[in-house]
């Protein structure tokens, strides 16, 4: 058996010699060493301000080394010189005499009683008999030992910042299903089979009625029929098209949609609410841009640009040489959309956006490709 | 859409340069992606979205540049020759079917030289995408482009007994069209047929057959206008997608019909020849009328939140094609143009106003909402478990959850949910375990030389049921692999156990309060054997971890021992988070007392644990297990055989007192004794 360095002394003292693979004389003077040493560390954590009764402290300490039943000297008597092959005999008997009387010294009360009045260091120095150690300062220019941390994944954390703004704005979180039916992912969104714009979701069926989502806004229909108005949500989560991957197309990827439904909602606070988290996401520098667009289930549509924080607007590469970037759909409810929802749109009226989880990430920290978020490579995981 | 300028500006004038009118385009949702030289024109590439069929076209694209810039959209005339002879002796036109197709226009144009096109046309067809064929193929292309209108050119000769006929195909018709694909056709295909079979499949394409050929003498030009679902309904069923049925499944202008037939009639005399037959044969059983759309200006407030001045709002209508009555104190009755069929409620007209009046332009505000007291506590515990894996050194991984349904069987009986239209096999499932997705993730690190790693993910797995939406199960995966601590200066190399995952799991499982919670050794399906196990929440297993199996790893090919766990995360968010309750922290000093025992193998720990913890003895602070070694590993005789020694380290404190010699004394019998009936005594 081999020694295990990271038993303690109060495991190897129920051992005897032979169970701890000390075979040798340099080996018993190596494990004195060590009792020694751990007697001292005691001592010096006791010497620090710490225990209120500090004699009912150094009892517990001089008992623990030199109680006659159960105290460690006694067990090394008992473990490690009694039963000591008889070669080694003379050896340990030597070496346990020491440490007998060095503890004893260091364990006395008047020794115990000097070194709690002093500072530790001090208190250690002035003690009688204390073995010279190396006084060669450890190398401090060795690495530290670290203990790694983890890691969230920057879609997580993308996530978490887009909801933390909108919380900040008194929205709430909302959930659904990724697997879901036809009728929420399309048809209560103003998307009959029936019209091309169908056609700008390609969808992955699980059956004619079922679908992997293309969109979290079924979660909107669901939240109108559960909460009714007024409502103000935000909608995180996993998306599915039938694209072939490839460095900007995913199968499988992340949004955030939200809705405000209310009595007093107008496109001013689309625009003025997306303006305010576009800047606060982007940086407050950045300028934003709402132009029409299309989308079924909003009326009118718009989306939102911002300056493209590249360039600063001059035009370069990932802005096609137009400063500008479009980051997110967005547009009031149509009126059909609620009505779905079974609110009022005649009361109430309410706007909409939508968004790419993985295309802000890849904005934020400049990344060229959506697949590296979805391949769960450490290179990649541990930059972020 | 390709956007020739020089053509664009046949229609209408551009006070501004490309630049600006890019921008400008955009801004009124006409999305130009990009602009080039193409000889001395400029092309502007739009991406139109499918609302907006009539922006298909330069004359559309025109009618937005007018409206823009208060400019005059030029008029569609055009003034034929005809010639004596009517067109009605040559060809007659029957639809069988007017609700599919709603009006069908007809010319006929004599004496033909069909050739190449004039270099001009060739030109400006390329320039918009487009394939120069011959003089008559083109310009009907060239009228599609400049009009938006789908014409088609029949040789007239070709037509049996010079009849059109617009029907129901027939049960196992046949018609090549111009792609040389032959296709059988069913009664749900809307074909032009002449007196004996079909000669075009309706709104999509042409037949081979009857198709414009160098003996071309006698053109027949069709201009119709079909019913958009039933087009798409058959281009989606055919595979077959061409310019023309694009626009009539987004909605032709039934209007537009008779103008784009007598501008290509007149094209094709200018450039092949030959006389133009006199009339049109224009079959429209059911003139199309638009239902007016009431407007109200408090409407357009309510939803743009701006005052948008009625004198604006008048001009964007009218500019844009609409009729525009007031009507009352505040509004107006407006009727959408024929060519607008996305326009058909009032939200539909506001849009058009706030496009033109700019969506920049209107008003923009902040209002927080109403507060709300909402229970977030899904995010807190999210927010939890993400903190404390972080803090113990996982590494967050999102796969996808797409996966071959042969790998998800070897993880578990569940059935997983299987996709009708899947990207590949290796895809084609929603798995119903989420080990499988951890295990890829950790050999795709093993294989790129990555050998320490602690992964995490929080997903789902989707079961399916026999009705219903399946079932989705949110759930936290773990993997371990590699070393616990890597050789270094400061100490040697420690690989990593099955306590290891354990502890990490008791650290995530300690921030909540879990009544009953206790770890059992347990079989599963993709463990190693006796090497895996469970927590339980009273009777509900929460958690399941334990040694990837040999078979697997191997046929993974993985490089070295995984470790695998999944905690049922639904269970966790729904459970408590530990609320704290502060304890006043004791001001006497602990003393501990190590217990040198022999414990039977067969002997639990927990169990051994359990005893003393059930003794109540309020001075136990805690109990922990310093070593612990089989019969086998100490020298022979020490202990007796299927035993093992134990360390058991117990800590004693009282809250009100320094313990006294006695009562440790007494309490380390009580633990003694409580050990003894399991079969526990203290070494000699
Ligand atoms: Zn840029």
């Amino acid at each position: 058996m081999t020694l295990n360095s990271s038993m303690t002394i109060d495991v190897k003292v129920r051992n005897t010699l032979v169970d701890l693979g000390v075979l040798n004389a340099s080996d018993v003077r190596a494990l004195f060493q060590e009792a020694l040493h751990t007697a001292e560390n005691e001592l010096m954590e006791f010497s620090r301000p710490g225990p209120s009764d500090v004699s009912q402290a150094a009892k517990v300490l001089r008992d623990r080394w030199l109680a006659r039943k159960g105290g460690i000297v006694s067990l090394i008597d008992r473990n490690w010189l009694k039963p000591a092959p008889e070669e080694l005999k003379p050896a340990v008997g030597a070496e346990f005499n020491a440490l007998r009387q060095l503890v004893g010294a260091m364990l006395s009360t008047e020794s115990l009683l000097m070194s709690f009045e002093n500072a530790a260091n001090e208190a250690m120095a002035d003690l009688p008999g204390r073995t010279p150690r190396p006084t060669a300062p450890p190398d401090l220019t060795l690495p530290g030992r670290r203990r790694p941390l983890g890691s969230v994944h920057p879609v997580t954390q993308v996530m978490r910042e887009i909801e933390d703004i909108f919380l900040g704005l008194g929205f709430s979180i909302e959930s659904g299903p990724e697997i879901e039916s036809v009728y929420y992912n399309f048809e209560a969104l103003n998307i009959p089979e029936s019209h091309p714009a169908r056609d700008d979701w390609d969808t992955l069926y699980v059956d004619s009625q079922t679908l992997l989502r293309t969109h979290t806004s079924p979660v909107q229909i669901r939240a109108m029929e559960k909460h009714g108005a007024p409502l103000h949500i935000i909608c995180p989560g996993k998306c599915y098209r039938h694209d072939n991957p490839d460095s900007t197309h995913a199968t499988m990827f992340h949004q955030v949609e939200g809705l405000a439904v209310d009595t007093d909602i107008s496109f001013a606070d689309l625009k003025g609410t997306l303006d305010f988290f576009a800047r606060k996401f982007f940086g407050e520098k950045i300028h934003t841009n709402f132009f029409p667009s299309f989308f079924p289930f909003t009326e009118p549509s718009g989306d939102l640009a911002i300056s493209c924080v590249f360039c600063d607007g001059k035009g370069c590469r990932v802005c096609k040489d137009s400063g500008w970037v479009e980051v997110m759909g967005c547009g009031m409810v149509h009126p059909e959309v609620l009505r779905h929802g079974g609110i009022d749109p005649a009361q109430y009226s309410g706007w909409a956006f939508g968004l790419g989880v993985e295309r802000f990430a890849m904005m934020k920290y400049d990344i060229n490709d959506i697949q590296l978020f979805h391949q769960g490579d450490v290179r990649f995981l541990e930059q972020f | 859409m390709k956007i020739s300028l020089n053509w664009l500006k046949e229609f209408v004038e551009i006070p501004v340069d490309p630049h600006r009118l890019k921008a400008d385009l955009i801004g009124v949702g006409l999305n130009v992606e990009s602009f080039g030289a193409a000889g001395d024109d400029l092309i502007f590439e739009i991406e139109v979205t499918t609302n907006r069929p009539d922006c298909l076209s330069h004359y559309g694209t025109a009618r937005e540049v007018a409206t823009l810039y208060r400019q005059r959209l030029k008029p569609l005339e055009y003034t034929l020759r005809e010639s004596s002879a009517p067109a009605s002796s040559e060809a007659s036109i029957e639809i069988l079917d007017p609700e599919l197709c709603a009006r069908y226009c007809g010319r006929v144009i004599q004496g033909v030289e069909v050739k190449p096109s004039p270099e001009w046309l060739k030109q400006r067809l390329e320039a918009v995408g487009q394939r120069s064929i011959n003089n008559v193929a083109d310009v009907t292309n060239y009228v599609l482009m400049e009009l938006g209108h789908p014409l088609h050119a029949f040789d007239h000769a070709r037509l049996t007994g010079h009849k059109i006929i617009v029907r129901r195909a027939r049960v196992g018709e046949r018609l090549r069209t111009l792609d040389g694909v032959d296709r059988t056709l069913g009664a749900a295909d809307l074909v032009i047929a002449d007196a004996v079979r079909p000669v075009a499949l309706a709104g999509v394409m042409g037949g081979e057959d009857s198709q414009i050929s160098g003996s071309t003498r006698t053109v027949l030009l069709e201009s119709a206008w079909f019913e958009p679902v039933f087009i798409r309904r058959t281009s989606k069923s055919q595979g077959l997608h061409t310019e023309a049925s694009h626009r009539f499944e987004r909605g032709a202008d039934i209007e537009m019909a008779p103008k784009a037939l007598d501008r290509a009639a007149d094209l094709i005399v200018q450039l092949a020849g030959g006389e133009i037959l006199r009339g049109a044969l224009d079959v429209y059983p059911a003139p199309q009328q638009r239902n007016p759309i009431m407007l109200r200006r408090s409407e357009v407030q309510r939803v743009l939140g701006a005052e948008v001045s009625w004198e604006e709002i008048e001009r964007f209508l009218r500019a844009l094609g609409f009729e525009v009555e007031r009507r009352g104190t505040d509004g107006w009755r407006v009727t959408p143009p024929s060519f607008r069929l996305d326009v058909s409620i009032e939200v539909d007209l506001i849009e058009e106003v706030a496009r033109h009046y700019g969506y920049n332009r209107l008003p923009s505000r902040v209002k927080p909402a109403p507060a709300r007291v909402t229970g977030s506590s899904v995010r807190e515990v999210e927010l939890k478990i993400s903190e404390t894996l972080v803090g113990i050194g996982y590494r967050e991984i999102i796969p996808s959850p797409m996966i071959d349904p042969d790998e998800n069987a070897r993880f578990t009986d569940r059935p997983p949910v299987v996709l009708a239209n899947p990207l590949s096999q290796e895809a084609s499932t929603m798995r119903s375990s989420a080990i499988p997705s951890m295990v890829r993730a950790l050999k795709w690190n093993l294989d790129r030389y990555r050998n320490d790693l602690k992964l995490s993910e929080m997903g789902r797995t989707y079961t399916n049921r026999a009705e219903g939406l399946p079932e989705e199960k949110q759930v936290l995966t773990l993997g371990l692999s590699g070393r616990r601590q890597g050789a270094s200066v400061h100490g040697t190399e420690e690989g990593i156990d099955f306590f290891d995952l354990k502890g990490d799991v008791e650290a995530l499982l300690e921030a909540f309060d879990l009544p009953g919670l206790a770890f059992e050794p347990a079989e599963c399906l993709y463990h190693e054997p006796g090497l895996g196990g469970r927590f339980v929440a009273g009777q509900t297993p929460i958690a399941l971890l334990g040694k990837l199996k040999e078979s697997l790893a191997r046929d993974y090919k993985l490089r070295q021992e995984v470790w695998l766990a999944e905690v049922d995360l639904d269970f966790l968010l729904k459970a408590s988070l530990r609320h704290p309750s502060f304890k006043p922290i004791s001001k006497f000093p602990p003393v501990e007392r190590d217990f040198s025992l022999v414990v039977p193998e067969t002997t639990p720990y927990s169990s051994l644990e359990a005893a003393v913890r059930g003794l109540g003895l309020e001075e136990t602070q805690s109990i922990m297990p310093v070593d612990r070694r089989r019969s086998e590993e100490l020298a022979s005789g020490t202990i007796p055989g299927g035993h093992a020694s134990l360390l058991l380290r117990v800590t004693f404190q009282s809250p009100t007192h320094t313990l006294a010699s006695e009562e440790i004394e007494a309490a380390s019998q009580r633990v003694l004794e409580a050990l003894e009936p399991l079969g526990v005594r203290l070494r000699a």
